[in-house]
């Protein structure tokens, strides 16, 4: 019996809120960086290239730190992690109001904040949530991913609105003392790395021994594929088979997020109906994600996986086959449908197979692949469009990509290796979870 | 080409700033608010939300002891 069958809500549910609000303000706060872009060169005498190293810095400065959070996750649990790195974030978010040239906001920025920052994502709540639900687990990522989302929505208007009424240092400041403020207060109080932290289950489930004194902790079973270590996860397939379809989430998400706009006005349609288009697409991800995370939970993920990317592909091919303006609302829609789904489903499906123990490592390598993807493929489709002078190359070898990455998830044997459908109790009856 | 820099993933990337000056303007038409109001109104609902998970959880963490 679960504790939400007992008539209250699972304390898992709370702990998915305070981090929907930390990744709400880290990502809400890197998102608003560009709005303060034409300020800063209007303000410093700077050209928006210079200012755009720092947000270069920044991105790679984030990838690459994906792998480490995630390890020191795996090694101290997500908790320590999560208030470490928003307290960092906050810190140098405030500071950065004290900065009067672009070589203080690479550093701050670029590397400071964007390095602590990785440490808020999925590759670290990502673990949490993962180590305090099971049968909901993919609803639950879906939440947690969707606080993104609304961070995005939220914070970057809100900043405009400090920039238009203050100054650009106030809205900085606002940040960072909410982060110190509310945020680190959140994940001291309400953030536990594991439910037996708090004497609970996994899913909230009583043990055996309901009522008594001293509660046992149920044993978690794990998957086939379980490792003790991370290195060993890499001599399997269902690892790389995830990284290879998460690098294509890369390139393709990457590719339409820079390039989307440019291929429009390429198409004679206005910016203004292409960034409107875009904005559909982003509001269509956000219930898009919610719905496919609770699915997973009720079938199979590597199918929810597969279908996402097919239906991305599909999104692709009719860039390249319908008119203009047809092409841009049926990507926006069908693409949209698919833009974040492959987080939830990528991580859940990860923990599943090679449970929660290395989670934070093995899933940060993989958010490292798609950041690699996403970089490249940036640069590839520019190249593309320069040298033929139309996007229909780079979109098809997108869309041929998006088909491999489909049928490679596909052919995940989830059915085998997946704790949901294969189930092993660990030897000695250690736990899953870190000791 | 266009400038490799100007990366924009869907995870937590900068937004670009001329995407964004299009939607800013686009809010002021349809809210037509005054931006003192909405930054008071969006920072109200950014201070509640958390307040509102801390004190519903640690009642709940109370309740369990």
């Amino acid at each position: 019996m679960s504790e939400s069958k007992r008539g209250g809500i699972f304390y898992g549910w709370y702990v998915v809120a305070a981090l929907f609000f930390a990744s709400f303000l880290a990502i809400g706060s890197r998102q608003g960086f560009g709005v303060f872009v034409k300020t800063w060169e209007e303000e410093w005498g700077v050209t928006t290239a210079a200012i755009s190293v720092a947000a270069a810095i920044g991105w790679l400065a984030n990838g690459l730190s994906q792998p480490l959070v995630g390890y020191l996750t795996d090694k101290y649990g997500g908790r320590p992690v999560l208030v470490i790195s928003l307290a960092v974030m906050a810190v140098a978010t405030i500071a950065v109001a004290t900065v009067s040239n672009v070589v203080g906001l690479i550093v701050l920025y670029g590397f400071v904040i964007s390095f602590a920052s990785g440490g808020i994502s999925p590759a670290t709540t990502g673990v949490v949530i993962a180590r305090w639900f099971d049968r909901r687990r993919g609803t639950a990522m879906s939440v947690l991913i969707a606080g993104g989302s609304v961070g995005g929505l939220v914070v970057v208007p809100f900043l405009s609105f400090v920039l238009v009424e203050f100054s650009w240092q106030t809205a900085w400041i606002i940040v960072g003392v909410l982060a110190l403020g509310l945020g680190i207060p959140l994940l001291l109080l309400v953030v536990r790395s594991r439910p037996q932290d708090m004497g609970l289950n996994i899913d909230g489930d009583v043990s055996p021994v309901e009522g008594s004194a001293d509660q046992q902790v149920k044993v978690q079973p794990v998957g086939q594929k379980f490792v003790e270590r991370w290195q060993e996860a890499l001599e399997s397939k269902p690892i790389w088979q995830l990284s290879f379809a998460y690098f294509v989430c890369g390139i393709t998400t990457a590719s339409i997020s820079v390039h989307y706009v440019r291929w429009a006005v390429s198409e004679d349609i206005s910016t203004g109906t292409a960034a409107l288009a875009f904005g559909v697409l982003s509001g269509i991800n956000a219930g898009g994600v919610l719905v496919v995370g609770w699915l997973s939970d009720k079938f199979q993920r590597k199918k929810l996986l597969g279908a996402v990317y097919l239906v991305r592909g599909v999104a692709f091919l009719s860039l390249i086959f319908l008119p203009g303006a047809s092409a841009l609302w049926a990507f926006a829609v069908i693409g949209g449908m698919s833009w974040l789904a492959t987080v939830p489903l990528t991580a859940s499906l990860t923990a599943d197979v090679y449970g929660v123990r290395n989670l934070g490592t093995l899933f940060g390598l993989a958010n490292m692949s798609h950041q690699i993807g996403g970089a490249a493929s940036v640069m590839l489709f520019g190249w593309a469009f320069t040298q033929l002078g139309s996007y229909d190359l780079a979109f098809g070898v997108g869309a041929a990509t998006l088909l491999a990455a489909g049928f490679v998830s596909l052919s995940i044997k989830e059915k085998q290796f997946s704790v949901r459908y294969a189930p092993v109790v660990p030897e000695g009856a250690a736990t899953d979870s870190k000791d | 080409m266009p400038n490799p820099f100007d990366v924009l993933l869907h995870h937590s990337e900068p937004i670009d700033p001329t995407l964004w000056e299009w939607i800013e303007d686009k809010i002021h038409d349809v809210l037509g608010i005054d931006s003192a109001v909405a930054v008071l109104v969006i920072g109200l609902l950014m201070i509640a939300f958390p307040l509102a998970v801390l004190v519903l959880a640690v009642r709940k963490q109370r309740r369990s002891k």
